[in-house]
């Protein structure tokens, strides 16, 4: 059974997060381990292993770059985990000149700048998944576009996990 | 008061007796034990009718071990072999506790397994032997006010707990003969209180400030699922931090010197009872070793303002994890002993721009949750279908080149959860490999708590970098970390061996349970024999439950005929007293119904999802 198959989803980039959220409840209501807590220990074993299962599946198909990633290689083997390389000079430059930002705004310590900053690639990352989404919708696939697309988004993340830990040291 | 369960003529109440269970808050300062009776919660009294039981247990020269109140008496006097906070203790290493002024009375010295011990003049005792103390007189309190062994307990920690600090807590209960249905965050815990109370949905803040320990839970409360969306805090941050600033001030005052420890303790002492006064008075008169003075609600404002500070930074913190802002906040609770301190309650109502509540007494909250947990745990049928989801408090990471350490799970992840992370070998041949596992949020292993190293051996030898090492980490329901590892390209498994930097091994606990039952004189062959007998009738009920829900529908008659033989043949031989022949016919039960076991999950998962469509489309209808 797949990671869609598990929530009785269609195999889908688009998702819709709060009907995610709450057939997950419903489902974890019948696998939590709590609910097995005065049976046999086998019992207990399978609930956790069967609840591991869910939690996993559900943290995939949440976050748009690993959903991207497992939907791609569920369908056409391609794994997108690995590095790609990306022809796109545009994009490439705009990289560098991010992480000069905000290496900057790490060095002079101005909480509001990064917040700014944070804010801004919040964007960028919103229209970047809806890139990856448009991909996704072609009737037939181009796996090259998407698996840059994929890229692209996942920098993007990155770079927010980057500020979030820079954050962190700030407010140290 | 509540009403009585009466069972209906006829209806046997057996199957369904109801079992004792209770929920344990134990604390750095105090501990409680709750129970569920006749459907409301509450605290267990002692015969004087105290609640509270101070976390402190005494160790005279004779072999007398004293604890909580009793205990108290001897902090001024033999305060050498008294031993209190031990909480700051549980799975910390000893470099970690010189810090901690409260063990300056007591000799610490480095116990096996890297923790540290107090010298006692009745033997080195280590924290994990010192808890179960504690949870032992709580428990006896509670079978005998309830009448009966209790069949489970739920033992809260601080959500912040790392990986070794919860171990050690629930080495603690093993030691002390209980059985954990489950490990529960103390915000968590108070939730539960809160939320059956008051049946409130939505988003909710629990501020814990407790005697040695600080958390910040924040948690959507939806259907009866307790979500935890991002938890914090500190777990080195307390009231008692309070006590010591305004203790340092009397010091300061009375120039006491710093080898006085009997004046030191006294001082802590004195700094507890001027907060307790403030919290109502705004002036008091304060006489203490030749220093008569007046201290004002002002002044020890000003001294503990910094402490309260920082918790604050953790709430900011916390609530950016959960991805919400303070106005998202429906209520915040306040929880622990030290938000009595109005400054605390000024501070948090600035912050979070709303009053907090604490409707129920903050020192009993989190045991009541806990006994709510317990209770449905232990299987007593309740109404209320309540399901609680935790997350991981802290990153868990492993060691890398340059001692960096790379995140395997992150902070905040819900649990059970597991990860697998591949590693190569680095040189030609290489058959073995040493592995670092630390928790924490910081880039250096330095700077991480260190819970565990490990060593894979037995890799086939290959070129560098040929071999396929794949390490599972597997976080359980309580928080406790399990590794196992696979050479992926030749399929072989590899031996790990598990040092935990800050905990006991499985022989020192059985050595330990050995040692402590046999000063009982009780008979440890009597209590293994028990035990299995109790997992058996376990297994037996389950099963049998089992088969009778959905056995017709899941197994051929042939697969039923199988699994009643071996519970057959488990009934009988769980009556006699050979443990090992128990043992093995539960094993024998379990292969018997793994297949069934499995099915049972399957079938109920899909029900679930079909149950779950159903209600959306009567939603849509609505």
């Amino acid at each position: 059974m797949n990671y869609f198959e598990l929530f009785g989803l269609e195999p889908n980039f688009f998702i819709n997060e709060a009907e995610l959220s709450s057939k997950l409840r419903a489902l974890l209501n019948a696998s939590h381990p709590d609910r097995f807590a005065s049976s046999g220990s086998q019992q207990q074993m399978i609930a956790m292993q069967k609840t591991t299962q869910l939690n996993d599946a559900f943290a995939v198909l949440k976050h748009p770059v690993r959903r991207a990633q497992y939907l791609l290689e569920l369908k056409t083997g391609i794994d997108a985990t690995k590095e790609v390389t990306v022809k796109d000079p545009m994009f490439l430059m705009q990289q560098l000149e991010l992480r000069e930002q905000l290496e900057t705004i790490i060095e002079q310590k101005n909480v509001s700048d990064l917040i700014n900053f944070s804010d801004n690639i919040e964007l960028m990352a919103d229209s970047q998944r809806d890139e990856l989404a448009q991909e996704f919708e072609q009737v037939e696939w181009n796996t090259q576009s998407i698996q840059t697309a994929i890229y692209k988004l996942q920098f993007l993340y990155k770079t927010l996990a980057d500020i979030e830990a820079a954050e962190d040291k700030l407010l140290d | 008061m509540a009403l009585l369960q009466i069972a209906e003529p006829g209806q046997s109440t057996k199957p369904h007796e109801h079992k004792l269970a209770a929920g344990i808050d134990l604390g750095t300062t105090n501990s409680l034990i709750a129970t569920v009776r006749s459907g409301v919660a509450e605290t267990i009294a002692n015969l004087e009718g105290q609640h509270l039981l101070p976390s402190i247990v005494h160790y005279a020269k004779d072999g007398t071990i004293s604890v909580g109140h009793s205990a108290k008496l001897f902090q001024c006097s033999d305060a050498r072999n008294t031993i209190s906070s031990v909480k700051r203790l549980m799975g910390r290493g000893l470099a970690d506790v010189k810090k901690i002024k409260e063990f300056s009375a007591n000799q610490l010295t480095a116990s096996g397994m890297g923790m540290p011990a107090v010298v006692t003049d009745n033997g080195i005792k280590n924290p994990v032997e010192v808890s179960s103390e504690i949870l032992r007189t709580l428990a006896n309190r509670a079978e005998q006010a309830l009448g009966g062994d209790l069949t489970g307990v739920v033992i809260t920690v601080p959500a912040y707990f790392d990986e070794a600090q919860r171990q050690a807590t629930k080495d603690a209960a093993e030691l002390a003969g209980l059985n954990v249905l489950r490990l529960l965050s103390e915000p968590t815990a108070a939730a539960v209180a809160y939320g059956l109370d008051t049946g409130k949905e939505g988003v909710h803040a629990i501020f814990d400030l407790g005697g040695g320990t600080f958390d910040i839970s924040i948690l959507r409360l939806e259907k009866g699922v307790f979500e935890v969306l991002a938890t914090g805090g500190d777990s080195a941050l307390g009231g008692d931090d309070f006590d010591r600033a305004i203790a340092g001030y009397l010091v300061e005052q009375t120039h006491i010197t710093a080898d006085d420890h009997q004046a030191r303790q006294m001082a802590m002492l004195k700094a507890r009872e001027i907060k307790e006064k403030l919290t109502d008075a705004e002036i008091i008169d304060v006489d203490f070793y030749h220093w008569k003075g007046q201290i004002t609600r002002q002044l020890i404002e000003e001294l503990i303002s910094p402490i309260v500070d920082k918790a604050l930074l953790a709430c900011r913190r916390t609530l950016r994890d959960a991805g919400l802002k303070t106005a998202d906040i429906q209520d915040v609770v306040m929880v622990g002993g030290s938000t009595r301190v109005p400054l605390v309650r000024q501070k948090v109502a600035d912050f979070f721009g709303k009053p907090p509540l604490a409707d129920i007494d903050p020192d009993k909250v989190v045991a009541i949750g806990a006994a709510i947990q317990a209770n449905v745990l232990a299987g007593n049928k309740s109404d209320n279908e309540m399901l609680l989801l935790d997350v991981i408090p802290l990153s868990l990471g492993v060691e890398t080149m340059g001692g960096l350490v790379e995140k395997i799970i992150p902070r905040n992840t819900p649990i059970p959860i597991a990860r697998a992370q591949e590693f190569t070998t680095f040189k030609d041949g290489q058959t073995a490999m040493a592995i670092h596992v630390l928790q924490g949020e910081r880039e250096l292993v330095d700077d991480c708590r260190s819970l565990a190293r490990f060593e894979l051996r037995g890799i086939p030898p290959m070129v560098a970098g040929a071999a396929r090492i794949k390490v599972t980490y597997q976080v359980d329901a309580d928080g406790l970390l399990q590794v196992a590892a696979e050479e992926t390209t030749t399929g072989v498994k590899a031996n790990i061996q598990v040092k935990p930097s800050y905990g006991l091994t499985d022989e020192q606990i059985t050595s330990m349970l050995k040692s402590s039952v046999e000063s009982a004189k009780q008979d440890i062959q009597a209590r293994m024999l028990r035990e299995q007998q109790v997992e058996a009738a376990r297994v037996i009920e389950a099963i049998k439950a089992a088969l009778q829900e959905n056995g017709q529908e899941l197994l051929t008659a042939d697969e039923i005929h199988a699994i009643e033989s071996a519970i057959e043949q488990l009934e009988i031989i769980a009556q006699s007293t050979d443990i090992q022949a128990i043992e093995q016919a539960i094993k024998v039960v379990d292969n018997n119904t793994q297949e069934f076991a499995n099915r049972r999950m399957d079938a109920s998962i899909a029900k679930a999802l079909v149950g779950h469509q159903v209600e959306s489309l009567d939603d849509v209808v609505e």
